[in-house]
């Protein structure tokens, strides 16, 4: 009710803003106009003429983002009648802008969900065009452009397509082979179906390498593990904090199961590596050691980190040896790896879906998505064939690990929840704020898992 | 002041001094300590830039580069269209700084100078403008932009500086009415129109105030971030935050540091310039106007 009046309260605000922004732009458009060079605006919007129709493609401005534009030249040639247009922004400001867009009438085309928002949160805001229809006019078919048929599925809401996956992340294992040497230790397998490869023996093996010391120099843990987000943790061990039709209905769950047995005996688990085990970094520590957002391992400090394969892309700057190896089994014999998968969305706002899903098709042919590996500096493609080029993309790593990780990760992968739940970027703000009493020790789970199962039902009534 | 020195003993006596010695060495060790303190953040942002860029991933960071990296001052032209970049920061900063400087000392000329009807209820309109915050005029904003086919271009950027802002016209109007009203009876007894008042005696009495408002004009346009992000669409139109924002975009890869940190001396120059040409101004203006 409150929350009602104040919106009314802003709306009546900005109504008012708009008014005055609107009169005193209005008198004073022309003076200064003559002052700058005016840009070619509105081109854009002169897609009508000629049959000659431009679409636009938003991303995030960085370099793995970006390569598209090199792409463009060769489609416009096969496609004389589509423009396209890149449009970019900041991570940080990503999810604005494209608010903005879409509130300005200026959406873009095709996008994907790139900044702090996931699919589910685009789809239960209605951004999203269905795909079906287009899929089926256009006789699309997932094998024709080698994407594995379960990939396809994550972004099919009650049989409707809505998204075309284009990138894979995995979670995988990446260790320092100079720290494994100098403990002596074997290295881990990068076979998932090795059943000796467990949690309790990454333990094991973490134990012999950390190396705690009153110099923060010399300072080494053996395992960080950092596996998906901080709510999708307990599903490695086994439990599983949302209910099933989550996974069926758009992403709104209807029970949350955060404050069970088994949940918290989950999360336990994994901060008994900081305290009781102490063979993981505590997150003051791994701040000290690598910045705010930083990865310790990158400092060769870490001798085991399990993370998104992303961390692949610098492994060519490590100034040490480094291998990949499989996830362990945790207790869960279906999951193991968290998939990133990113897809390609178009918005349904676009007003040229035929010719954006003509350019989307286009970014799926292996030829172009084998291209895109090394334009993009190491995005692991979807398309399977194209794989093949990915997995010798790594100066010093074995091929044939990778490959195994990848495959392994394929088959024992759940996709990640930032992906699939609505609200998501709220509830993991809120998972980060309660959970880090526990990570300094202050606080113990079973006084923060009730609150934080609270809230969480609270952030997906919203 | 000079009447302040004039009562002080000229020669202080010797007990005096060597009370206020130890005082003396204790605030400046202190001040030595802060500057210390807060020059290390500047220093590390010019070692990095020094450094390679396996060296910047080091732990514990060297202090000083181990190989001197002048190439990164090249690469950064390479890596990001810097010096486009930068022009179009200083085309836009500079009609802000114009904007802002015309339009808020003419408005607050106005208030200043002026005891019309409902004088207060304006200004307390025009301050509560302050607390809009900008995300909720965003969208709208950029409706009407966009009706008026401003989308990227600078217009959008550079245009509502000419609109005065609020917190400028709040300093320039408490400093326009520190200035004693005989000079402006002076001037309209030798025939001087209210524009050519404000023209020949506000604005040249006011430098120190001016200053300011230039400098904190300069600062918010240099380091806006949101708003050409929101309104240039075109990489050869975008401006330096953008740019060096692109660098730390990728979730996916190790940002590259030392460029960043490369990008922020360079970008550091036109402030700091700016500064030190108009810091006698801007202490003064500060002071004066008891604004902080």
């Amino acid at each position: 009710m409150k929350n009602k009046m104040k919106s009314k309260r802003y709306a009546l605000l900005l109504a008012t803003a708009l008014t005055v922004s609107a009169v005193l732009a209005g008198c004073g458009g022309g003076k200064s106009a003559g002052n700058v060079a005016a840009g070619d605006s509105g081109a854009r919007n002169t897609g009508g003429s000629g049959e000659q129709v431009t679409i636009s493609h938003y991303t995030i401005d960085s370099e793995d983002r970006t390569f598209i534009e090199k792409l463009i030249p060769d489609f416009e040639k096969a496609h004389p009648n589509i423009k396209v247009k890149v449009e970019k922004a900041p991570y940080e400001q990503f999810d604005s802008k494209l608010q903005t867009l879409i509130a300005g009438g200026n959406s873009p085309d095709v996008t994907s969900h790139y900044g702090y928002g996931g699919f589910a949160e685009y789809y239960n805001k209605d951004m999203l065009l269905d795909l079906t229809d287009l899929i089926q006019e256009d006789g699309f078919k997932a094998e024709d452009y080698h994407i594995p048929e379960n990939l396809m599925k994550i972004y099919t809401v009650n049989g409707h397509t809505y998204g075309i996956p284009v990138n894979m992340y995995v979670t995988l294992m990446l260790y320092n082979k100079d720290m494994f040497n100098a403990a002596g230790v074997s290295y881990p397998p990068s076979d998932y179906e090795d059943k000796s490869w467990t949690f309790d023996r990454m333990v094991e093996d973490a134990k012999k390498m950390t190396l705690v010391s009153d110099d923060i120099a010399k300072t080494q843990y053996g395992v960080d593990f950092t596996w998906a987000e901080r709510d999708m943790r307990p599903l490695y061990f086994g439990a599983e904090p949302y209910s099933e039709d989550t996974w069926t209905n758009g992403g709104v769950p209807s029970e949350t199961h955060f404050d069970s047995p088994e949940v918290i005996a989950a999360y336990q688990k994994l901060f008994d590596l900081v305290f009781k085990e102490k063979v993981s970094p505590t997150s003051e520590w791994s701040k000290s050691v690598a910045g705010q957002n930083g990865d310790p391992f990158v400092a060769g400090k870490i001798g085991m980190s399990i993370g998104g394969s992303w961390n692949l892309a610098g492994a060519n700057d490590f100034p040490f040896k480094i291998g990949v190896a499989a996830v362990p089994w945790g207790g869960n014999d279906k999951v193991r790896s968290t998939l990133f998968v990113d897809p390609l969305l178009i918005l349904k706002d676009s007003k040229h879906p035929k010719e954006a899903f003509e350019w989307i098709k286009y970014l799926m042919t292996t030829e172009v998505q084998e291209k895109s590996i090394e334009l993009s500096g190491g995005n692991p493609p979807v398309n399977t064939e194209a794989a093949e080029v990915y997995y010798k993309h790594f100066d010093g790593i074995d091929p044939e690990d990778v490959k195994k990780v990848y495959e392994g990760a394929v088959k024992y992968g759940y996709e990640s929840y930032n992906h699939l739940i609505t609200n998501y970027s709220q509830i993991n703000d809120m998972f980060i704020n309660e959970l880090q009493p526990v990570e300094t020790g202050h606080k113990t789970l079973k006084e923060v898992m009730p609150v934080i199962q609270k809230k969480v039902t609270e952030i997906i009534k919203r | 002041m000079s009447t302040v020195k004039a009562t002080r003993p000229l020669d202080p006596s010797p007990r005096l001094r060597r009370r206020i010695k130890p005082v003396k060495i204790a605030s400046f060790t202190a001040l030595l300590v802060t500057t210390f303190l807060m020059l290390l953040p500047l220093f590390f942002m010019v070692s990095t830039s020094l450094k390679s860029k396996r060296e910047m991933l080091k732990f514990p960071p060297t202090f000083l580069p181990e190989s001197w990296a002048l190439r990164n001052y090249v690469d950064i032209f390479e890596t990001l269209q810097f010096g486009t970049l930068y022009k179009n920061s200083l085309i836009i900063a500079g009609f802000s700084v114009f904007g802002t400087l015309l339009s808020s000392a003419l408005v607050a000329y106005g208030f200043a100078r002026y005891r019309g009807r409902g004088n207060n209820f304006w200004f307390i309109l025009l301050l509560s403008t302050m607390m809009l915050p900008y995300p909720a005029i965003m969208i709208p904003q950029f409706v009407l932009f966009s009706k008026m086919q401003w989308i990227d271009t600078f217009l959008p950027l550079i245009v509502p500086a000419f609109f005065g802002s609020a917190y400028n016209i709040f300093l320039l109007r408490q400093f326009f009415s520190t200035l004693p009203e005989e000079l402006f009876d002076a001037g309209r007894i030798d025939g001087c129109g209210e524009l050519r008042m404000w023209r020949t005696i506000a604005l040249p009495l006011s430098a120190p105030a001016l200053a300011t408002v230039a400098i904190f004009a300069f600062i918010y346009s240099w380091n806006d971030l949101l708003t050409p992000v929101l309104y240039l669409s075109s990489s050869d139109k975008f401006t330096l935050p953008v740019g060096m924002a692109s660098l730390t975009s990728s979730r996916f890869r190790i940002p590259p540091w030392h460029l960043l940190m490369v990008a922020s001396v360079l970008a550091m120059v036109p402030i700091v310039t700016l500064f030190a040409i108009a810091q006698k101004q801007f202490v003064e203006g500060i002071v004066l106007t008891g604004i902080k």
